[in-house]
């Protein structure tokens, strides 16, 4: 209820709707009623967040281990006068997760810029070459080091998922770096990437929301951010107020989305008992 | 007794090239001399197989091909055991590939079985669409019109020139749907645009890894059962009766995940060694 | 400045609304833009950009090649197989089928056709004798070259037969059984996957070992369900005797008996009692290997696949899910912009 501007858009919005939908909702899909107002109200629990985090709100997040070793790991490559290697996955800017890493990496190239660390991005992806390459480059030049970027800092290696992983590997066995961070998506290389960096020594932090390869990065990794974690990764790094309140706008979501699911069990527990007619979960199933 | 316990502490930090080489005898001997281990088929890859089974000859199923050379190992078994099984019952194959690796496993696969063991006939009894790019937006596709997507398969022959593809318009068209699935896009996507939204009935085979992330379809019942890696196309050879790779490679898994165990199992009684020895002093 | 702050942002935004909300509209065009166009703009893009990709590789190898830097030779080896791969897609068709139209009665040409296809002579007069009249035999392998049709072709003429060449056409050629393309996926790019996904087998091992200590409750938990899942995956599993696990039940318990009172005789009755609890138990009933199926490895293994693991996965995946849309509402309404480098 603090922010008097939020809600007033929020009510002219649901008003502009119940005239529309009044009127006959011309070329709305009416099946899909149920995913449109929970997109809306998602959406406005993260704006909210966000709104009352940039208005100075305190909000309080706990800490992840791997995201306060990521500055370890940098200065221990500078202090070793090893380069930092960063992987962001083996999928293109299409998936979330990759557009993720992009970021993470724009916040790791500052450090890398700060301690005058050399980093070296293999990529799977020219889409995401380029993507990288200008994260990397504003990055330096934020930090005032310019002359410290090259372009070929982010090299393209190949498509192919073990070819990359090949190459992969060899850099790390030739570069030995001191610091790999696997950030994005990752399919079965995950493994084969993460026991090499083991093998020389290297410090590791890995995050991805792939499901699949989480335990072998838990496994052989030294830390690493499961699922959400990675996506607030920006968050934990920037401290910028509107990316934290949007990590606590997730929080919000996570409570609605626990509560949803106890409520759907008993209501749907009645409903079979044919205590109730109403079908919760045939109402929130959209097709 | 003390020389005994040095000994389990040093072992316990073992080179990884010594477990590298004890593993590759492991897999490598049951290969030469095999053990002949009876396979159990799991709940899972039993309700594939009472899916196909309850298909009858004329049936139309769409297999989609999505993996490659390097999971082929894994996938390539389930999927000469599926069309074994389809071609028994005269069932008609219908093959598209979202991966462009799946196009060249879909040929291999289809020489082996409909050409050199069921002498089925291209155009009448099977069809490689082939590979087109697009991930989802080729699986939206084929569940709205197929000829948006397809003008020709594989041959280049158009979809009208050939006689299955007769009455066969989109997804629903079909009366069973087989994901044969390593990675993206695969068998998430095909349940989340084309088996859900529609209702064909769908099963999958997977990676062993995948089976993971596709187990809650499976359990809502939006997935008719799984097969997971080498084992499930093992399983799915045994309920067939037709032995082939993933059979002969159960020997070989069994005998290296008992090695692994027992790693493991050393590797620990070396750690309670040595803490117990740290504790000491 | 607009081009590269503002520009991109409202591409994102524009894009990002449009897709997302068009699900909802029932407009032709739309539907069509976010079910087929939107993701087939994505593959175009993307498709051109490999030019890019594939530039700055040829770069950076050629750079290590003409410097003579440490490993350069393995750069050659990289533009080698680059060049390669691009002559047997775009330059070479390496697909020509050889398809010869009269041979019938002649020796020669059998004769000939025997070398090609690396049969006997009988088993090549088989082979054409069963081709149907006014057919034509096609040699199963096509040539790489057009010489080497040529070659063949001239070979059959001269043994009284007639031979024509059909080039594959281009595009099908990457998929026609035998063409150079196909050559080089089953026998130099399929070998070199299988191996690289190969080394996962000795990657797992050596990880397990390293990591599956019992240092902890929860680590004690990830080691007894990896065992159990590793062995009751596999055939060998179903041999294992539940009553030998419920020894090592026993066993377990024991210990924690052990450890929890600290008291030998305690110990001692414990291990006694459980001991002979289970013999006997296994002796009235005959010891059937998978009863109690409590404490048969596949059925465990299932119980552990089909419930704490789903709840997991299930869990992490709406976490994901969540987090997934969190990030992307943030990159549509422009308020995560480091992607582009702000």
């Amino acid at each position: 209820m603090k922010d008097k501007q939020f809600w007033s858009v929020a009510g002219i919005i649901f008003v502009l709707f119940m005239i529309y939908w009044v009127a006959g909702h011309p070329f709305f899909v009416a099946e899909r009623a149920v995913m449109f107002w929970a997109i809306m109200i998602v959406s406005g629990i993260l704006i909210y967040s966000t709104r009352m985090a940039k208005r100075g709100e305190e909000i309080f997040l706990r800490s992840i281990p791997g995201l306060k070793a990521v500055e370890e790991a940098v200065g221990r490559s500078t202090e070793m006068g090893k380069p930092v290697l960063y992987v962001p996955g083996i999928m293109d800017m299409d998936q979330v997760e990759t557009v993720a890493g992009v970021v993470v990496l724009g916040h790791v190239a500052k450090m890398t810029a700060r301690y005058e660390t050399s980093l070296n991005v293999p990529v799977s992806r020219a889409i995401v070459m380029k993507a990288a390459r200008e994260s990397c480059r504003e990055s330096y030049l934020i930090e005032g080091r310019p002359d410290l970027f090259h372009d070929d800092m982010v090299h393209y290696l190949t498509d192919d998922q073990f070819a990359y992983a090949a190459g992969v590997n060899g850099i790390m066995i030739r570069e030995e770096p001191a610091a790999c961070l696997y950030m994005g998506k990752f399919y079965a290389e995950s493994l084969l990437l993460a026991e090499t960096g083991n093998s020389i020594g290297a410090i590791q932090i890995a995050g991805t929301a792939s499901p699949s390869q989480i335990p072998f990065f838990v496994t052989a990794c030294d830390y690493t951010l499961i699922g959400e974690e990675f996506f607030a990764a920006s968050a934990y790094l920037s401290q910028e107020p509107e990316l934290i309140g949007g990590v606590k706008g997730q929080d919000y979501l996570k409570i609605l989305a626990i509560s949803v699911i106890l409520l759907g069990t008993l209501f749907n527990y009645f409903h079979e008992l044919n205590l109730i007619s109403w079908d919760l979960l045939g109402f929130l199933t959209v097709q | 007794m003390e020389k005994f316990l040095d000994f389990i502490v040093k072992a316990g930090s073992l080179d990884r090239r010594v477990i590298f080489v004890v593993i590759a005898l492991a897999v490598m001997l049951p290969l030469f001399f095999p053990l002949g281990l009876p396979i159990r088929p799991t709940n899972s890859s039993q309700q594939v197989y009472d899916v196909v089974e309850e298909l009858e000859a004329g049936d139309k199923a769409l297999l989609s091909f999505e993996y490659g050379p390097s999971t082929k190992p894994e996938i390539h078994p389930m999927a000469v055991a599926l069309l074994r099984h389809l071609m028994s019952k005269d069932v008609k194959v219908y093959i598209t590939c979202l991966w462009p690796d799946g196009q060249f496993m879909a040929m291999e696969a289809l020489d082996q079985v409909a050409v050199n063991q069921y002498g089925k006939v291209y155009g009448e009894d099977y069809v490689l669409l082939g590979y087109r790019p697009g991930a989802e937006a080729i699986i939206k596709g084929l569940v709205s019109n197929i000829r948006k997507v397809y003008t020709v398969d594989s041959r280049g022959d158009f979809l009208d020139d050939i006689p299955m593809m007769v009455g066969v318009n989109q997804v629903a068209d079909f009366d069973f749907l087989f994901s044969a699935s390593a990675g993206y896009p695969g068998t998430v996507e095909w349940v989340q645009y084309a088996a859900d939204p529609v209702g064909i009935t769908m099963s999958t085979g997977t990676t062993s890894i995948q089976v993971n992330e596709v187990m809650p379809y499976v359990q809502s019942g939006q997935i008719k059962g799984i097969l997971g890696g080498m084992p499930g196309a093992a399983e799915y050879e045994s309920l067939i009766g037709q032995a082939g790779i993933g059979t002969s490679g159960m020997d070989a898994q069994s005998v290296a995940h008992v090695i692994i165990v027992v790693f493991i199992i050393f590797g620990n009684i070396s750690f309670f060694v040595e803490r117990r020895r740290s504790k000491k002093y | 400045m607009f081009m590269k702050r503002q520009l991109p942002i409202a591409i994102a935004a524009t894009i990002g609304f449009l897709t997302l909300f068009g699900w909802f509209v029932e407009e032709p065009s739309i539907k069509s833009f976010v079910d087929d166009d939107a993701t087939q703009w994505f593959d175009i893009l993307a498709s051109f950009a490999m030019f890019l990709g594939a530039l700055n590789l040829l770069k950076m190898q050629a750079m290590k090649v003409i410097r003579q830097s440490r490993g350069w030779q393995y750069a050659a080896l990289a533009i080698a197989g680059f060049s390669f791969s691009f002559i047997a897609g775009f330059v070479m068709l390496g697909a020509y089928n050889v398809e010869v139209t009269e041979f019938g009665g002649s020796t020669g040409v059998a004769t000939v056709l025997a070398n090609e296809i690396n049969q006997d002579l009988q088993s090549t007069r088989n082979i054409l004798s069963a081709v149907p009249a006014g057919d034509a035999y096609i040699i199963d392998s096509p040539y790489f070259t057009e010489g080497g049709a040529e070659s063949v072709v001239e070979q059959i003429v001269a043994a009284g037969g007639t031979a024509e060449i059909h080039p594959a056409e281009w595009g099908a050629h990457i998929a026609t059984r035998g063409s150079l393309f196909n050559w080089m996926f089953r026998f130099i790019f399929t070998p070199l996957s299988a191996t690289m996904f190969a080394l996962l087998a000795f990657f797992v091992a050596s990880a397990s070992y390293r990591a599956f200590k019992i240092r902890n409750f929860e680590a004690t938990l990830l080691l007894i369900s990896g065992i159990i899942i590793m062995l009751g995956r596999v055939p060998i599993g179903g041999h294992i005797s539940a009553w030998f696990i419920m020894y090592i039940v026993v066993l377990s318990l024991v210990a924690g008996v052990n450890t929890w009172l600290k008291n030998r005789t305690y110990t001692l009755v414990a291990l006694v009692v459980g001991l002979l609890g289970v013999t006997i138990a296994g002796f009235i009933t005959g010891w059937p290997v998978d009863q109690p199926s409590i404490f048969f490895l596949p059925v465990l293994q299932d119980w552990i696949y089909n419930n704490p693991n789903v709840a997991g996965a299930r869990a992490i995946m709406i976490g994901i899910g969540l987090g997934i849309f969190a990030s992307s509402i943030r990159y549509i309404l422009g308020i995560e912009k480091s992607y582009i480098g702000e």
